[in-house]
């Protein structure tokens, strides 16, 4: 290490710890030195300071050695008293604030912590840190226990222009005026005299002075007097290079010339007079003394007895009473002596000495429970310690030890604790014991909190610059001592500190520390007045989630505070409140595809898409057709960039969120748009004019007041809580329009900005052309062109909810608001089940009663099925949409099936010389509702196995509703094939002919076959005959709803053509459509008063596996028979008809044994699970109507057979028979049967196989026929009695 | 009596990725903060001792006024392995370096009573806890711990050892 006298700290021990020369002096010797602005003790006071001398110095040992540097201290004696607390407070609190100011205005912006390590330390610490430390140890001297800053000696001083100056000498030292310390006996009154005569040469000349002087001389002894002249410069401009005066009058203002009386001459006088005075009195009188001493207390203390002595004696003092500095010691006791003689020999540079002498004191001063005395004395060993650069740890354990003391002591130790402390600290910081330093720094911090602020601050800098830094300790001190000089109104420190502070929170997750910094610096700012930047602080702290409510309330006022206090609106561009989630951000634009409503507009593209997939102009043709020509009109950069129309808003849906627990309040939320004029239609214009929204008044293209219409939305958020904004844009001329961003107004304060394109988030732009080459820019990015017709569509009345089944007509209305007509127009359906468009007719007519069958001719009763099967309505060619009118048309809508259904309307029109890229639009319209269940209708078809062609048709209806009531209306079977009638009145089955909520309905018709019925019974005029079967009132003259017009017969092709069949109906294939009524309105529907319609169709109801040969066993029932002879034979006769348009080959097989029955039976049969043959039969159901099979009835028939429980009887006719059947033609054929005894037989165990030839020319029959299959046979009970 | 205790788990980077006031004493705004600040600062002196013994509970390590921070420092987690497959060109041989990142997650504890066995309990079986979320699939290691069940499970502790 290095010598300990070039350590900090030795220097400050070397400057501090030295002979204190007590000044005394008349008021004119002040005068003199006066007019060079400076006083006496100033004007000697640089030249006390000896760095280059050499004196042998011999103090107790014989061996001198040599001092070279030493240095006096000068006081007045005024001031060689305790200083006043208060003032010294004052002007450390004035150091302090000057420092601030000064610091305040030089800080910059907080660097990096790892710049700021990679200064020098020099630049680091703030010099001003040094200075406050020595205040501050200052605030100390002349403690009367101490005995360095005892007067050494006195110098007095008399002006050569004092009358009778001897005698002022003798007067100057009066002990009235003397400070406290030589009066109240803690210092030897005796104390070594000097005395200087001062001649100001202005005064006159030198003559006068000798002469005095030579009277002084005689009077106090040759060597205590000298003389010195000043002012010998006459004008009082004489410069020093290096002034020495100026670093010990610090507030002398620059302009001041200090010294400026004193020439050359003067200063060396001066000094030597000032070294004379030191090598030549106090030196060898410190010397003198030190020996004198050594040699008093080797005497008394020194040696084993007098130790032993002391011991003993001390004992013996114990009864002394304890005052609270613990005893009173005069100079002339042997601890004082002691005292006296370690500090000269530390003065004097003699260590050894000193230490070994504090070392005798201390033990005496502990004894003796004299702390105050004692931790001093243990301090100045600690720093001996240090000089002699011996025993670190005896030094520390001395500092710790006499800081400890201090600090028992209460108050009245504290000063000296701090003081101990610094030089603790020093010493510590000179051994790179910074980390410890720091501690100690931490531990001096006491009341008062001006000087722990600083305190702290230089412990956070110890933090720093130890190796490796403690960053972390760095922050916190810094903040605590921020804290402290908050605490003294140090606001400017405080800044200061705290933003030092924030480079080593930059980045952390250590939330409430960066809430802390960043909201008292900003309100610290504000109190300052510099808002701006208290604004850009608090703003850091505004969205913090993590704080409870009162903190955020808190946070929240103050910020608002803050800015109002500003007095104008702050644009902030990161402002987190509330938060904006960009990837809830949604653009809904139009531009060849309009919506309707915002509901359309939410539905994918790719459902529009492939809706109108037919009806627009095919994709590819169209897209270079209108390429090409914007390819001509509009630069390439904006190809890329969507299409929409002047006028037309452009609607953007983004989420704000409140992440704080307390309500805000968000107004004027609008979006930030650009609209440039198109560069290419710019291109004989020289500039290009953009117009940015916010400077409104700008507008410059044409005389539109505004280009731009931006919608405006105010909300409140409660905590926590989140809302979908939509807001819109509205360029009114063409262009090209930007959507930059979005800005909002906090608590109509704080405008805060959100840039759409600085955040990379992907958006969902809905109705974008979505090109994987899109760069997400250009989804904001916007082509404006001419305002184009834009259709509007409503249809009115369409009801939210309905039950299943409702048929209603509807309306819907196209009005087009714009000057230019459109024409072309198609509709597109997705769902022609529920919603297909009308007749133009059909508009005005009455309804239900156009549903009615007129009573004119069956003209009315065409069907669209034309038009619905090309599923594209085409308006008549003649339609055209002027302007400023609107179109009415009907639609027919059932609701077919029951759930939610989504109705997708688009329509397809064509606009003529408004814009070239942009020749056609679609509407697109979406309708939402929800259909409730109504009636369960099924039907049951089976055969009459005794007539041919007759079917018993059994309905099955349940109200599946809870409270409607439904009014049973009619029964048709849909087309001219079946006559309908019931097997029993209405009123036995319904007599109120109206279905409760809950109720169930069976009902027995008969259906018959009237083609055949014609062929062979030859009755009914075709017109009379009934397809329909009113259920309803009997007598009531209301005719029935026709069936076989529009739209019940449109909507009934739909039915099929839904559950994939087509539209042609086959034989023995029913169609029923079961109409009801419901008497009034109420359910959600547009006009309450008229009845409701409600159609149930149910298709292709039919013996699914009948066979295209029907037969009928025809022979006698009962048979009598004597069975002595041998066997009875029966014959029974097959009529066998083919009811198909094929040629039919078919094959009887009878068999006689039960158990080989199983052999020819078909697959349906034998795979039919075996609870069928217990009797039930489980009802396939098919979408919503049940139709029930045959094959459950061949499954019956198949049941005596397995059984074999029947009494042996024989066909004992040809066992096979095989006959072709001409189309539509009936053959016979003959059977016998032997019976052996009587009993009753079932006699239908045969099987009919049947083959069929197609005709050549009906192909297409084939689907529909099994061309082969087989039947069994159907029971037929003979009862065959023995005769008498 | 009330006490104090704030107790903290630090990820690497020195990101808190759990925090609780598990003392008795009345809640205070300006407590909490000056407790995160305490933590802070003693993440230094942690850095320090973390590495000079193979003990996991380091005890009192700093102290603030009356209030002591003890820490628990867990065995160095392997967090992330990546497997580097490097393909030498010229002799075609497949060499394949595992890096590892060992950091220590530590448990800072900041209180003013003196029961030192009770705060090793405490850390120990929050460090049973921790090792819980930790095999957690779905917990990416360095997160922050939202676990409920963590919550009360460490505060329920809490009330049994401080």
């Amino acid at each position: 290490m290095a010598d300990p006298a070039n350590t900090p700290l030795g220097k400050m021990l070397l400057e501090e710890i030295t002979p204190v020369v007590m000044v005394l002096c008349t008021p004119l010797v002040e005068q003199s030195c006066l007019k060079n602005g400076i006083s006496l003790v100033q004007m000697l006071s640089p030249f006390c300071d000896f760095t280059n001398i050499d004196v042998p110095v011999r103090t107790s040992s014989d061996q001198p050695y040599r001092l070279h540097k030493f240095k006096l201290r000068l006081f007045y004696s005024t001031d060689v008293r305790q200083p006043n607390l208060e003032v010294a407070k004052e002007r450390l609190k004035q150091v302090i604030t000057q420092a601030g100011e000064k610091n305040f205005l030089e800080s910059s912006e907080p660097s990096q912590v790892n710049d700021f390590l990679s200064r020098p330390e020099s630049e680091i610490l703030p010099s001003w840190f040094q200075f406050f430390n020595k205040e501050l140890v200052r605030t100390l001297s002349f403690s009367d226990h101490e005995a360095f800053d005892h007067p050494v000696a006195c110098l007095l001083v008399v002006s050569t222009k004092d009358d009778e100056p001897i005698n002022r000498f003798v007067d100057l030292f009066n002990t009235n005026k003397l400070p406290s310390l030589l009066n109240d006996g803690a210092m030897d009154p005796k104390i070594l005299k000097h005395y200087l005569l001062v001649h100001d040469n202005q005064d006159g000349p030198l003559d006068k002075a000798t002469k005095l002087f030579a009277e002084m001389r005689n009077a106090f002894g040759q060597n205590d007097c000298q003389i010195i002249c000043i002012n010998s410069s006459p004008d009082g401009q004489f410069h020093h290079q290096n002034n020495p005066w100026a670093l010990f009058k610090p507030d002398a203002l620059p302009t001041e010339n200090l010294g400026g009386f004193l020439n050359l001459d003067d200063l060396n006088e001066i000094k030597d007079c000032l070294q004379e005075l030191s090598s030549k009195r106090i030196i060898p009188y410190m010397e003198q003394k030190i020996r004198v001493l050594n040699q008093q207390v080797s005497a008394t203390r020194k040696g084993f007895r007098n130790q032993i002595k002391n011991l003993w004696w001390r004992k013996g003092k114990e009864d002394i009473v304890d005052t609270p500095n613990g005893p009173v010691y005069t100079f002339s006791s042997i601890e004082s002596q002691i005292r006296i003689l370690g500090d000269y020999a530390f003065m004097l540079g003699d260590y050894e000495l000193a230490l070994s002498n504090y070392r005798l004191i201390s033990t005496d001063y502990k004894i003796d429970k004299a702390w105050m005395r004692y931790a001093g004395v243990q301090e100045m060993m600690g720093l001996t310690y240090f000089m002699l650069d011996q025993s670190r740890k005896e030094a520390e354990y001395c500092m710790e030890n006499a800081f400890n003391t201090y600090l028992k002591l209460g108050s009245a130790g504290r000063r000296n604790a701090t003081r101990c402390g610094l030089w603790w600290v020093e010493m510590l910081k000179t051994r790179d014991q910074i980390k410890e330093a720091a501690t100690v720094y931490f531990r001096i911090c006491g009341e008062d909190t001006l000087h722990s602020a600083v305190l702290l601050e230089q412990a956070s800098f110890c933090y720093l610059l130890s190796k490796p830094p403690m960053l972390h300790k760095y922050g916190f001190h810094l903040v605590l001592s921020g804290d402290h000089y908050k605490k003294c109104d140090q606001i400017k420190h405080a800044i200061r500190t705290y933003r030092s502070a924030i480079p080593v929170y930059e980045g952390t997750t250590w939330s409430r520390i960066k809430d802390h910094v960043h909201f008292h610096i900003g309100q610290w700012y504000a109190l300052l007045g510099m808002y701006d930047v208290a604004v850009s602080h608090m703003l850091e702290v505004l969205a913090s989630t993590h704080q409870s409510k009162t903190t955020q309330e808190l946070f929240l006022r103050d910020f608002l505070q803050i800015v109002q206090k500003t007095g104008r609106t702050f644009e902030v561009v990161k402002l987190q409140l509330p938060v904006i989630n960009i990837s809830s951000l949604k653009v809904i634009f139009e531009d060849h595809r309009t919506n309707a409503s915002a509901e359309a507009a939410s539905v994918r593209e790719s459902v529009w898409r492939s809706l109108e997939e037919e009806i627009i102009p095919s994709l590819s043709t169209t897209r270079s057709n209108w390429l090409d020509l914007q390819s001509k009109l509009i630069p390439r950069k904006y190809k890329e960039s969507n299409i929409c129309v002047a006028g037309e808003a452009i609607k953007v849906d983004i989420e704000f969120k409140n992440p704080l627990q307390i309500p805000i309040s968000v107004s004027s939320v609008s979006l930030m748009c650009e609209l440039s004029a198109n560069p290419e239609e710019d291109a004989n214009s020289s500039s290009i004019e953009i117009q940015k929204n916010e400077s409104k008044t700008s507008t410059s293209i044409g005389d539109i007041n505004l280009s731009l219409i931006l919608s405006e939305v105010d909300f409140s958020l409660e905590g926590g809580e989140t809302t979908l904004v939509q807001l819109t844009v509205t360029p009114r001329i063409e262009g090209i329009l930007n959507i930059v961003g979005v800005k909002w107004k906090l608590s109509s304060s704080v405008v805060g900005l959100c840039n759409f394109e600085s955040n990379p988030v992907n958006r969902r732009v809905v109705k974008g052309r979505r090109k994987a080459k899109h760069s997400p820019s250009n989804d904001l990015k916007f082509l404006v062109i001419k305002s184009t017709p834009r259709l509007e569509g409503f249809i009115h009345s369409l009801p939210k909810k309905t039950y299943a089944g409702d048929l209603r007509p509807l309306v819907l209305e196209l009005s087009n608001p714009s000057k230019f007509p459109v024409k072309n127009l198609k509709m597109k359906i997705s769902n022609p089940r529920f919603l297909y468009a009308g007749n133009q007719r059909e508009l005005n007519a009455d309804f239900p009663a156009c549903l009615k069958k007129m009573n004119v001719e069956k003209s009315g009763g065409h069907t669209n099925g034309k038009k619905m099967s090309q599923s594209v309505f085409h308006f008549p060619e003649d339609i055209s949409l002027q302007e400023e009118t609107s179109l009415s048309w009907p639609l027919w809508f059932h609701a077919a099936v029951p759930g939610n259904i989504h109705l997708f309307i688009t329509i397809y029109y064509e606009t003529e010389g408004v814009s070239n890229i942009m020749k056609y639009r679609t509407l697109r319209m979406h309708y939402n509702l929800l259909v409730l269940p109504s009636l369960d209708v099924s039907f049951e078809l089976s055969a009459r196995p005794s007539r041919s062609q007759e079917f018993l048709l059994r309905m099955d209806v349940v109200n599946k509703t809870s409270s409607e009531c439904f009014q049973v209306h009619q029964l048709s079977s849909v087309g001219q094939q079946w006559e309908i009638s019931l097997l029993q009145p209405v009123d036995s089955i319904l007599p109120s002919q109206s279905l409760f909520a809950g109720q169930s309905l069976s009902c027995f018709f008969k259906l018959k076959d009237r083609r055949m019925s014609s062929t062979s019974e030859d009755s009914t005029p075709l017109s009379l005959i009934q397809s329909d079967v009113r259920l309803g009132p009997q007598d009531s003259s209301e005719a029935p709803f026709d069936v076989s017009s529009s739209p019940l017969a449109d909507f009934h092709n739909c039915e099929r053509s839904s559950q994939g069949l087509s539209s042609q109906w086959y034989e023995y294939k029913a169609d029923f459509i079961f109409i009801t009524q419901l008497p009034k309105g109420n359910i959600d529907s547009g006009a309450p008063n008229t009845p409701l319609v409600f159609s149930h169709h149910a298709c292709d109801c039919s013996l699914s596996s009948m066979s295209p040969v029907s037969w009928v066993v025809d022979g006698p029932r009962t048979f009598q028979h004597n069975f002595s002879a041998p066997l009875c034979e029966v014959n029974l006769k097959m009529t066998i008809t083919n009811t198909s348009d094929s040629v039919a080959s078919v094959h009887i097989n009878t068999f006689d044994s039960p158990s080989s029955n199983s052999q020819p039976m078909d697959d349906a049969t034998a795979s039919e699970p075996p609870e069928n043959q217990a009797g039930w039969s489980a009802i396939p159901v098919v979408s919503d109507t049940k139709i029930i099979t045959n094959d459950a009835l061949a499954a019956q028939s198949s049941k005596p057979l397995s059984l074999g429980s029947v009494p042996q009887f024989i066909w004992s006719g040809s066992s096979s028979t095989k006959l072709t059947l001409q189309p539509r033609l009936t053959s016979e054929i003959p059977l016998q049967i032997c019976v052996f005894a009587p009993g009753v037989y079932d006699l239908s165990n045969y099987v009919l196989n049947w083959n069929l030839t197609p005709v050549d020319n009906k192909v297409n029959q084939g689907e529909v026929y099994k061309s082969s299959g087989s039947c069994q046979g159907y029971p037929y009970n003979l009862t065959v009695l023995e005769s008498t | 009596m009330t006490s104090t205790a704030c107790f903290i788990i630090v990820s690497r980077n020195d990101i808190p990725i759990y925090e609780a006031e598990v003392g008795s004493a009345a809640k205070r705004e300006d407590a909490a903060q000056l407790h995160q600040f305490i933590l802070h600062a003693a993440l230094d002196i942690v850095q320090d001792l973390a590495w000079t013994t193979s003990a996991m509970f380091l005890k009192a390590i700093d102290r603030f006024n009356d209030l002591v921070v003890s820490v628990y420092v867990t065995a160095g987690h392997i967090l992330y392995i990546y497997r580097t497959d490097l393909h030498m060109l010229e002799c075609s041989i497949f060499v394949t370096y595992d890096i590892c990142f060992v950091i220590h997650t530590r448990f800072m504890l900041l209180h003013d009573s003196r029961n030192e066995d009770g705060i090793k309990s405490f850390f120990q079986e929050v460090h049973e806890l921790y090792i819980k979320i930790l095999l957690n699939p779905l917990y990416l290691p360095g997160s922050r711990i939202t676990s409920s069940h963590f919550d009360t499970k460490v505060r329920a502790l809490a009330r049994k050892y401080l």
